[in-house]
């Protein structure tokens, strides 16, 4: 069988097809029902449930032009107007040149990567009236010593503070994402941005954080260039 | 000598691969004041520590990779530029980048990187903020440029570097390769891959963690707002933003007058609705890509369907590469176009440069004097035949058999060993193959290519003062759609610029200061070009084809007369403060503080 085939089979399945929602912008209901049938952590019912009127993220991957000018918006915001996107809580990575998948936090209800601190007290909490993870302690994290939440984290969303090694976390920049205004002002006029913010996650935001940067990138390499049976490239 | 408050790091690596030895060299204020960066730091330093008239493929010659004091700041501007002395033109050889690379290597800590000397064999550097060291490439030797970059992502177990490789073209010593950042950007012009590879130098690897020092940073951000504004705001890239460069092919067939056609022979190309953007919108496009911080996301990716290179992913038309691998060679298939388009890149060739020799080629067999069989191995160079392009570029990247030889050498090289009516035919000015601009059509463009101090270059400038904002952009190492927006000066002038390196540098600038930096840049690079070429009044000027009428097209009837030349070269020269032959005079070179070029420059007289 050729590799155009087991393509097809991918595409057809569910996993493929949950991947490659990535690419719908507001497929959000049908999306949100097909998210209790899944086989993975995030079909286990979220012990806080979604709240109305909390904040969350999207990025929808098929827009992104890989331009990181919310990577700027980002760490100026948190760095005092300082630019330096290695401190930048939102990520933007190119893949073979062609494709680029931003990195945010999905801010999942369940929350994985504050089940995962190993640390009592925890270093980290989820705000329960924002949808930030907190990060409390920096006496309690054990820093560059422990990979805990970063392991945890379904969309390999958590980087390192390249200064102090302890993890970086998107806060949402206190209910006004910098990287969302920034977005739309680069795209306005010719593009659909990527990033929106919302007032509900609709379990979209669980069905897309499953998807690693890697995976992502594969099937949006699928989904706007088709490869052939040599591979991706010619 | 003190070191720069804000803007600069104040080093550059200064690498010797005959040794291995590396180590950092730091930058004095005044320096980086003066020249900036880019474009006039290279200049400097080539001019400063190249010993005169040294052979361009030893490992004598420097190859400087620098950033300016804008980029990885909030001001959008991301290129990298390469500056070494060129083995295609024998004079000062420099060129710019654009992607992820230039902001990387400056948030590494260094403004630049010297490399002198040449490795005893093939290696790569790899720079991670501070930690610095020169590694083995025999693996990567003969990849293409685009597996060489993932080949070092896997090795160096790091998906976030960003890295700047040649591919077979310059390892084997092609005149007119090119250095490819991020797959599809070219260091193009001049032969850097050249000189790359005759040191052994496969790849440079770089991640940066840092952040650029900037003295005022609100003062600096509102600067660098302004300028995003202006490229974010400005009508005329509208088109480029949906549609790239490739949106101005069209418009250079219809409107301007200024398609290459045949070589240069007219500018009227019937078929441009197969090669322009209107086909490549509908039925190649799949994504818009960006430079960091750039809002005109001018990259245009796209898969081809349902033909010979069925699943052939690649980046353009852009308006060069479309001309001259399209109009340029009679070709409209836009497949083979674009194949031949993504093959250069992958080789790590010179689009422009290679499309112009395989017109010239076309046009000898044309006229008889050069022979399929005997000079070029077979290959059917004529008119429209896309799959012999394709032949003639891979003999050209792997220098195979005498075709390879021939056409790897360039234009001028060519003309000179063919001889007889050969050289007429080569469109060059200074050895450097000019672009996809007509000159006739807009005599702007003659400009550019006549008085560049690179030679038959579109990225000079215009006219004396364009090219002075032009080799400022340069300098500081910003993109044109971004930095300069030479169309409309009003929106982001000289005080735009003057105002971030105030905030950032701490210095006093005015606009005034950017117009003498800019003139002494452009002096600077005068003076090397004497010293090492002897270039004077005689060789500014445009191949001959020009003097003849358009034959066809918009701009029908239109020439670039004797009298236009020689009106375009005493403007220049009165502009800059140079003398009747285009010598830079004792007093301007004393006023602009280049005393230490006089030497060198005047006795020559």
């Amino acid at each position: 069988m050729s590799n155009t085939d087991d393509t097809q089979k991918e595409r057809l399945s569910r996993r493929g097809f949950l991947k490659n929602s990535g690419l719908l912008a507001v497929a959000l209901p049908v999306v949100g029902t097909l998210g209790p049938a899944r086989e993975s952590p995030a079909a286990e019912s979220p012990k806080t449930p979604a709240q109305v009127g909390m904040k969350y993220l999207f990025a929808e991957r098929g827009a992104c032009t890989g331009c990181r000018a919310c990577e700027y918006a980002c760490s100026q915001y948190h760095e005092k107007g300082v630019t330096r996107p290695a401190k930048a809580r939102i990520h933007v990575r190119r893949y073979k040149g062609i494709v680029d998948v931003p990195i945010i936090c999905w801010h999942c209800e369940d929350a994985p990567c504050v089940k995962a601190c190993p640390t009592s007290p925890q270093a980290i909490r989820k705000n329960k009236d924002t949808n930030i993870i907190e990060f409390i302690d920096d006496k309690t994290c054990l820093g560059a010593k422990c990979n805990k939440c970063m392991e945890a984290c379904p969309a390999q969303f958590l980087r390192r503070n390249p200064d102090t090694g302890w993890p970086l976390f998107c806060d949402l920049c206190d209910g006004d994402p910098q990287c969302v205004k920034a977005c739309a002002k680069v795209a306005e006029g010719e593009l659909a941005p990527a990033l929106i913010t919302k007032k509900s996650g609709g379990g979209v935001n669980l069905a897309y954080r499953d998807v690693t940067p890697d995976e992502a990138a594969e099937s949006l390499i699928q989904n706007f260039y088709f490869p052939n049976n040599e591979g991706d490239r010619r | 000598m003190a070191a720069p408050r804000g803007c600069y790091f104040g080093k550059l690596l200064d690498v010797d691969l005959s040794s291995g030895k590396i180590t950092t060299k730091t930058l004095d204020e005044k320096i980086c004041h003066d020249y900036l960066g880019g474009i006039g730091l290279g200049a400097y330093l080539l001019y400063k520590e190249l010993p005169a008239k040294t052979e361009p493929l030893s490992p004598q010659n420097m190859l400087c990779v620098l950033t300016g004091p804008l980029n990885g700041t909030a001001c959008p501007a991301c290129r990298l530029n390469v500056s070494f002395k060129s083995p295609l033109t024998g004079i000062y050889g420099h060129t710019q980048v654009g992607g992820p690379m230039g902001n990387e290597l400056k948030w590494s800590g260094w403004d630049g990187i010297i490399f002198r000397g040449k490795a005893p064999r093939p290696v790569y550097l790899h720079v991670h903020d501070d930690k610095v060291e020169l590694r083995d490439a025999g693996k990567l030797w003969g990849k293409d440029s685009y597996v060489t970059d993932e080949m070092l992502k896997e090795e160096l177990q790091d998906l976030d570097i960003k890295t700047l490789v040649i591919g077979p073209a310059g390892e084997n010593g092609v005149l007119f390769s090119a250095m490819i950042v991020d797959r599809f950007r070219a260091a193009a012009r001049s032969g850097g891959g050249a000189v790359m590879g005759s040191k052994n130098l496969k790849a440079i690897a770089v991640h940066g963690t840092k952040a650029v020092p900037v003295l005022n940073i609100e003062a600096f951000n509102n600067a660098a707002e302004h300028a995003c504004e202006a490229a974010r705001t400005q009508e005329a890239w509208d088109g480029i933003k949906r549609m790239g460069t490739a949106v101005l092919i069209e418009n250079a067939n219809y409107n301007s007058g200024t398609l290459v056609t045949k070589n240069y022979q007219t500018s009227w190309f019937p078929d441009v609705g197969r090669i322009g953007a209107e086909e490549a919108y509908r039925t190649f496009w799949k994504r818009n890509v960006s430079c960091p911080n750039c809002p005109v996301h001018c990259m245009k990716v796209g898969v081809l369907r349902n033909t010979s290179f069925d699943g052939l992913v690649a980046e353009g038309p852009e308006y060069e590469t479309g001309t001259l691998f399209g109009s340029n060679l009679a070709v409209s298939d836009f497949d083979f176009m674009m194949k031949a388009v993504e093959y250069c890149d992958a080789m790590g060739m010179d689009t422009i440069s290679a499309g112009v020799v395989c017109g010239y080629a076309m046009e000898l067999v044309e006229r008889g004097l050069l022979n399929v069989e005997r000079d070029l191995d077979g290959i059917e160079l004529r008119w429209g035949n896309g799959e012999a392009v394709l032949k003639a570029l891979e003999a050209i990247a792997f220098c195979k058999g005498r075709a390879g030889a021939l056409l790897g050498m360039g234009t001028r090289r060519m003309g000179e060993k063919i001889g007889g009516d050969a050289p007429r035919y080569a469109m060059q000015v200074k050895g450097q193959e000019m672009a996809a601009h007509e000159p006739r059509g807009f005599k702007g463009r003659g400009v550019s290519y006549a008085m560049g101090p690179r030679g038959g270059c579109h990225h000079e400038g215009n006219n004396p003062q364009g090219q002075a904002l032009w080799t400022m952009i340069g300098s500081a190492v910003m993109c044109t759609f971004v930095g300069g927006v030479p169309f409309n000066k009003a929106k982001i002038n000289p005080q735009v610029v003057c105002d971030m390196l105030n905030a950032g540098a701490g210095w006093n600038w005015t606009p005034d200061t950017y117009w003498t930096t800019a003139k002494r840049l452009i002096t600077l690079q005068r003076c090397f070009n004497i010293r090492e070429a002897g270039i004077s009044r005689k060789d500014d000027r445009l191949p001959d084809r020009f003097k003849e009428p358009l034959p066809e097209g918009p701009k029908k009837g239109e020439t670039f007369s004797e009298e236009d030349t020689r009106k375009m070269q005493d403007e220049y020269y009165a502009y800059y403060g140079w003398d009747a032959d285009g010598i830079p005079t004792a007093e301007t070179l004393q006023k602009f503080g280049l005393d230490y070029a006089i030497a060198d420059v005047v006795k020559k007289k």
